[in-house]
């Protein structure tokens, strides 16, 4: 047999300052070089979103008591050491879909919108976290990064009727351009520091040097390309240019911020042999992207819409979606809320990183809004009434105090949710699908 | 026609009341108020009696508009079809709805029980008429359908481009991620491959990647490390690959790719336990590193035992003394060599030669789970782990590989012979890779590129960054077809033979033209028929056409989900990689060789024969299949044989846990019948468990998808299909008795009446409607052909098709040249 699948060793490791290290590796090789532009007077605002497939196991989800006194349920258990930067969010509800659950519980959470079944082409809209890129670009060289654990190519198990892209993205930088996460760290990396192998400057510098050249030279093409073509032929073109562009700026950025020192990093090898490494080696790189400071926006779908992820490792053997369909029989109920529980305790993992990494006058986490949550609430009746979310982290003193749980009246949409939010991170965005209006996240005592 | 009944009364009315009367007894409400009745005129024609008597009652305008509530109106409202309003002795209106229509009646799916049905023959009848009408009316009106201007290139093409293109065989999952398929499965739809900053950085990235590796430059980072991993549960018991030698046990034979000329370091890892104790080092042991089948190294490891071991079964818990560990975590430490290797592709091959004893052949539960991690498995064999290569740790040239003699087609001799060879060189790669004539403007772009390496470097370094420029190129990543200048809106023309030679190229090899292809286009010879047909069978001759198999079989039959399934190792302890990989050489060694045969396409179903090595074989119950090798081996009588029964499929279509008839149902009405269900409606109650205080079997508690005609409607023909396949459970092994412990009932009736059991009886009642498989085969191999979904004016197109290939017993090369030969295939309808 051939085997020409690559992937990383057992011994996962990646190698920075000269030194193997195994994961987590941030804590020994990060410099001294949390002094980002980042003081009490400018704090820096970022925003994230982690997100799990197929809905919860509610009833260990929702506290009791609403407030600052809420009691800490089993599935916050994991992140219970950040009850005080926390909000736990019920009874938001998502806009209905009368088709393709799962595609649209995926495509509405960040957008708002449900998939337009449309015979062929994409269509949803442009995702909250695409919003508040498009103002944060301007200082960071990625506006946004996209984290995924899944491959993308399965056949068969999406949902029916619907393209996979809608279950595999909750990010849509336009209504018909879907941001798949990346699911190998390797190339994760390269996005964030370029195929230079390290985090080294002068590599970097002579590589953006030649990628410059080369995309000004395709760009002077657009012209030719774009010649005797309908507008509905346009639209791939425009992605093109715009992607392009995307890439110069980036480019740009990394040039005037070439003093800035970097964490000497190496490349990761490849995808881990485990979930949970795989799934930890991705926050990692994430956490290391915030606090470069190469973006302030980033997605993570600990597994996509539809999932049928076994989890073994955790006593699970079973496929997560049929699972999910739990008919409140004890046992399913029982493997659907292991699972929640343990996809929290890798978000928990993230947590105490963001909170031991320092920046500014504080710690990333402090200067960070994360948004934790699923596009459906009870997994069995794949419901859009109450999602389960929880708001964890500072924002840079635009969050109050948290330790709250909110919960919000009926059909409260989620989009309100979303106002909300951009709000937050200074992003001002009047309506997004049926929102309302903003919601009150300050005055619940 | 003579057996339909003139209807005189206002069955609208009458038959609509029935509707709500069922839907209320399902406790579904209605808005009264919602029922409207209007006497409707006597039917015109047998045909409208027909729809009036058996379809208004559900599918009329009020229902399908909104009124009413409760799951089975709301599905109603999601479909639409409101056929009292639509014309049906004027299909020429809206042929659209018709072919909704036509593909419900193919597997009798429509009315749902337990509504009444006309008899078999009217049924039949009304569907073969209904085809005829639309038939007439397509060609009476040809629609070629509009494929997408801009066709990005997709991971596996990428793969394959590179290869036709510079002789270079990349690895191209470190390079590009997948593509998202679409909602039919292909991951090849113009519509569907867009291109966000992150994926064009990749491109740009694998741009510079792969023109380095072809001019054989080193990586700019120094040593690279990549790591080939064998997955842990993959048994090392015998021969691995041909490439390894009779005799060998175990290991991997691994084709990489070196840079450069130079020095590399190939360092073996063995399997550990999960704390890092060597397996299987009680004794000594041999293992050898081969180049190209060459050995180069035999290593000697184990049996030393030195110190105080830890108790047994304390494996992490209890340390042993500090010389036992030492020994334990780092007996393959010194399992590394250093050598020079040429640049170029290279097999490295790594494989225990076998000892005096072996394996008894028996099959043995796999060790799974937990005892694999945690047992060091002393006295067992060793299996090799990984294998990493790291270089180059030196460099001495850049080698005289495949993929340089490709690219350098001259060798300037002197400074002046620089610019008119970069010229060729670039000219050559420009016309393959932009796949039509280049001009100078094309060429004159690339020469910047190859004068600033020039300038930065040696003439090679030009013609480096040249390539890397050209691998960026928009005409490089895209397909491009352009409506004809000054041609109206909406209009039908015939695509360029240069258009052609691409779609040809990507549909028969998911790569480039190669420069046959492309001289005859340039002709402009390539659109006569005869040349056509005689390119077409060329191109399936090639190896190339395996791209068929890899993209359009692996994603038609939803093999490539093979790599991502796992079923519970407590309940099949015997799965272990090697079947995994069996499953899916079986399935494309099967179809793969029925299209190089030029089969018919109900082969697939029919044949007597199947493909397997020893481990399929043991799993199947073939006698007499001995080593690693797949030979073809008649299966007659032993319930294998065609797709329906392989492993692949019904391991595919399981959960990891237990077999599901409604997801091997679904496959087949999807995949094989060409009439996939509608997705489920929105909180679908759950089933029934027990009735009366006694628990339901799955049999009968899915028996009460018969009872509402809003799950009836998807699951009668869907439930009985799955059902007469559970004699496969979920890794596909035969067996008597289902989960529960009971026989296996494997009947089934479909709503049409047709009854089946079993395997074979399913087999023979898909050959029994060859058109509905053959169709639906074409259909799918339409759209991939294409990259775009089909519509309702591809319908008669495929139909067509099937026709055709009635005379040629359905060969799968009358089906891929009525393709080439269609419309769709090579016209195009200009942007309205």
């Amino acid at each position: 047999m051939i085997v020409a699948k690559k992937s990383i060793a057992r011994r996962t490791v990646l190698r920075g300052l000269g030194a193997a290290v195994a994961l987590p590796f941030l804590d020994s090789m990060v410099p001294a070089f949390a002094a980002i532009r980042n003081s009490a007077a400018n704090p820096v605002r970022r925003f994230g979103v982690v997100y799990v497939p197929n809905g919860m196991a509610m009833k260990h989800f929702t506290p009791e008591a609403e407030g600052v006194g809420f009691e800490t349920t089993r599935l916050l258990k994991p992140i219970e050491a950040f009850k005080d930067q926390m909000h736990v969010l019920t009874g938001l509800n998502a806009v209905p879909s009368n088709a393709g659950v799962h595609a649209s519980a995926a495509t509405r959470f960040l957008t708002g919108v449900t998939p337009a079944r449309t015979e062929s082409d994409l269509q949803a809209g442009v995702s909250i976290d695409q919003l508040i890129a498009r103002k944060f670009e301007q200082h960071t060289q990625l506006a946004s990064l996209e984290l995924a654990l899944d491959s993308r190519d399965v056949s068969g198990s999406c949902d029916v009727g619907f393209s996979c892209a809608y279950t595999s993205t909750i990010a849509w930088r336009s209504e018909t351009t879907p941001l798949s996460g990346e699911n190998n760290p390797r190339a994760v990396f390269e996005r964030l520091f370029g195929d230079a192998g390290s985090t080294d400057s002068a590599a970097r510098l002579a590589r953006n040097k030649k990628d410059q050249s080369i995309l000004d030279s395709v760009s002077d093409k657009i012209d030719t390309l774009q010649r005797g073509l309908g507008p509905n032929d346009r639209v791939r073109v425009t992605e093109y240019l715009e992607a392009v562009r995307d890439i110069e700026r980036r480019i740009q950025r990394a040039e005037e911020q070439s003093d800035r020192e970097l964490p000497e990093v190496d490349q990761p090898a490849g995808v881990p042999a485990t979930y949970e490494e795989h799934a930890k080696l991705m926050f990692d790189l994430m956490l290391l992207a915030y606090q470069t400071d190469l973006t302030r926006v980033s997605t993570y779908m600990l597994a996509r819409e539809i999932s049928g992820r076994t989890y073994p490792e955790i006593g699970v053997a079973d496929s997560h979606h049929p699972t999910s369909h739990h008919r409140n029989d004890p046992t399913l109920y029982e493997k659907i809320a292991k699972i929640n529980e343990y996809h929290l305790s890798l978000f928990n993992y993230f947590l105490e990183k963001a909170r031991a990494t320092p920046d500014g006058d504080g710690n990333l986490l402090d200067h960070m809004m994360l948004m934790y949550g699923a596009g459906m609430s009870d997994s069995n009746l794949h419901n859009n009434k109450g999602l389960p979310v929880v708001l964890v982290g500072g924002a840079s003193g635009h969050l109050k105090p948290g330790g709250r749980h909110i919960r919000y009246a009926e059909e409260t949409p989620m989009a309100n949710l979303l106002l909300t939010i951009a709000d937050k991170m200074g992003v001002p965005v009047d309506k997004l699908s049926d929102s309302t209006g903003k919601l009150d996240l300050l005055t619940v005592s | 026609m003579g057996s339909l009944v003139r209807l005189e009364l206002p069955v609208v009315w009458r038959l609509f009341a029935r509707c709500v009367t069922t839907v209320g007894a399902l406790g579904l409400a209605w808005i009264p108020s919602a029922v409207e009745a209007q006497a409707p005129t006597e039917a015109a024609s047998p045909q409208r009696a027909l729809v009036n008597e058996y379809c208004v009652g559900c599918h009329n305008e009020r229902v399908v508009n909104g009124q009413g509530s409760g799951m089975m109106a709301e599905q109603l409202q999601l479909v639409g079809l409101a056929l009292d309003v639509a014309d049906i002795d004027n299909v020429a209106e809206d042929p659209e709805l018709w072919e909704k229509v036509v593909r419900k009646l193919r597997v009798g799916a429509m009315p749902p029980q337990p509504r009444r049905r006309p008899d078999k023959e009217t049924y039949d009848e009304f569907r073969r008429w209904l085809e005829a009408e639309l038939d007439s009316v397509a060609e009476a009106n040809p629609h070629p359908g509009r494929t997408q201007a801009f066709h990005r290139i997709n991971q596996a093409e990428y793969r394959n481009v590179i290869r036709d293109l510079l002789d270079l065989e990349v690895e191209v999952s470190t390079l590009i991620p997948p593509d998202a398929p679409d909602r039919n499965g292909f991951d090849n739809m113009a519509t569907s491959l867009s291109l966000s900053p992150a994926l064009l950085e990749r491109y740009v990235s694998a741009a510079k990647k792969v023109s380095r590796l072809a001019i054989g430059e080193a990586p700019p980072g120094g040593a690279v490390i990549e790591t080939y991993k064998i997955p842990l549960n993959m048994i090392q018991t015998d021969q691995q690959s041909e490439d390894l030698p009779f005799g060998s046990r175990g290991g991997a034979s691994i084709e990489h790719y070196f840079p450069v000329d130079g020095e590399y370091q190939i360092k073996l890892r063995l399997q550990t336990n999960y704390v890092g104790y060597v397996r299987g080092i009680d004794e000594a042991h041999e293992l050898e590193i081969r180049l190209d089948g060459r050995r180069i190294r035999q290593f000697t490891f184990g049996g030393e035992a030195p110190g105080v071991p830890a108790p047994i079964s304390f494996s992490g818990n209890v340390r042993g003394t500090d010389d036992w560990e030492d020994y334990m975590l780092h007996a393959d430490d010194p399992l590394e060599i250093t050598i020079s290797v040429p640049a170029g592709p290279h097999t490295i091959g790594v494989t225990f030669p076998r000892q005096t004893w072996e394996d008894d052949g028996v099959l043995q539960p796999r060790q799974t789970a937990f005892a694999l991690a945690i047992n060091e498995m002393p006295d067992t064999n060793p299996r090799l782990d990984s294998v990493q290569v790291t270089g180059p740790l030196s460099v001495t040239g850049s080698g005289d590989t495949p993929t340089r003699r490709r690219v350098f087609t001259c060798t300037p001799a002197t400074a002046v012979d620089e610019q008119p060879c970069a010229r060729e060189i670039l000219g050559t790669l420009a016309r393959r890779a932009y796949r039509r004539p280049v001009n100078d403007a094309d060429v004159n772009t690339l020469m910047e590129f190859f004068q600033a390496g020039r300038t930065e470097g040696s003439f090679d370094k030009g013609i480096q960054f040249a390539l890397e420029r050209l691998l960026a190129d928009p005409d490089f990543l895209y397909r491009v077809e352009r409506d004809p200048v000054d041609l109206p809106a909406a209009s039908d023309y015939e695509i360029t033979d240069i258009e052609l030679a691409s779609r040809l190229s990507f549909f028969l090899w998911s790569s480039i033209p190669d420069d046959e292809l492309l001289a005859i286009a340039e002709r402009g010879a390539l659109s006569e028929p005869d040349v056509l047909d005689a390119q077409v069978r060329r191109m399936l001759a090639d190896s190339r056409s395996q791209a068929m198999v890899d993209n359009f079989v692996g994603q038609w039959l939803y093999l490539r989900n093979m790599r991502g399934v796992y079923p519970d190792p407590n309940i099949f302890p015997q799965f272990d990689e090697n079947l995994r990989e069996a499953f899916r050489r079986e399935t494309e060694l099967f179809v793969g060789n029925q299209l190089r045969e030029d089969a018919s396409l109900l082969e697939m179903l029919s044949a007597d024969y199947t493909y397997v090595n020893q481990r399929l074989a043991d799993h199947y119950g073939i006698p007499n299949v001995y080593g690693n090798r797949f030979r073809r081996v008649s299966v007659d009588g032993l319930e294998r044989g065609g797709l329906l029964g392989q492993g692949s499929v019904m391991t595919v279509t399981s959960y990891p846990n237990r077999t599901s008839p409604v997801l091997r149902g679904k496959w087949v009405l999807e995949n094989l019948l060409g009439a996939p269900p509608p997705e489920p409606p929105p909180n679908i109650p759950a089933l029934e468990e027990e009735r009366d205080g006694e628990p339901l079997s799955l049999r009968q508690a899915m028996a009460q998808h018969r009872e509402n005609p809003a799950c009836s409607v998807c699951h009668a023909p869907m439930d009985p299909i799955g059902f007469s396949l559970q004699n496969y459970d979920a890794i596909g092994s035969w067996r008597d008795l289902n989960e529960a412990g009971s026989p296996v009932d494997a009947s089934g009736i479909l709503p049409d009446g047709a009854g089946f059991n079993g395997r074979a009886g399913l087999r023979d009642m898909l050959l029994d409607r060859p058109g509905d498989f053959v169709g639906t085969v074409a259909e799918k191999l339409l759209m991939y052909a294409l990259g775009r979904d089909t519509e309702y004016y591809d319908t008669p197109v495929v139909r067509k098709i099937v026709r055709d290939s009635a005379g040629n017993d359905y060969r799968w090369s009358s089906i891929i040249l009525g393709i080439v030969k269609s419309r769709p295939f090579y016209m195009r309808r200009s942007d309205s």
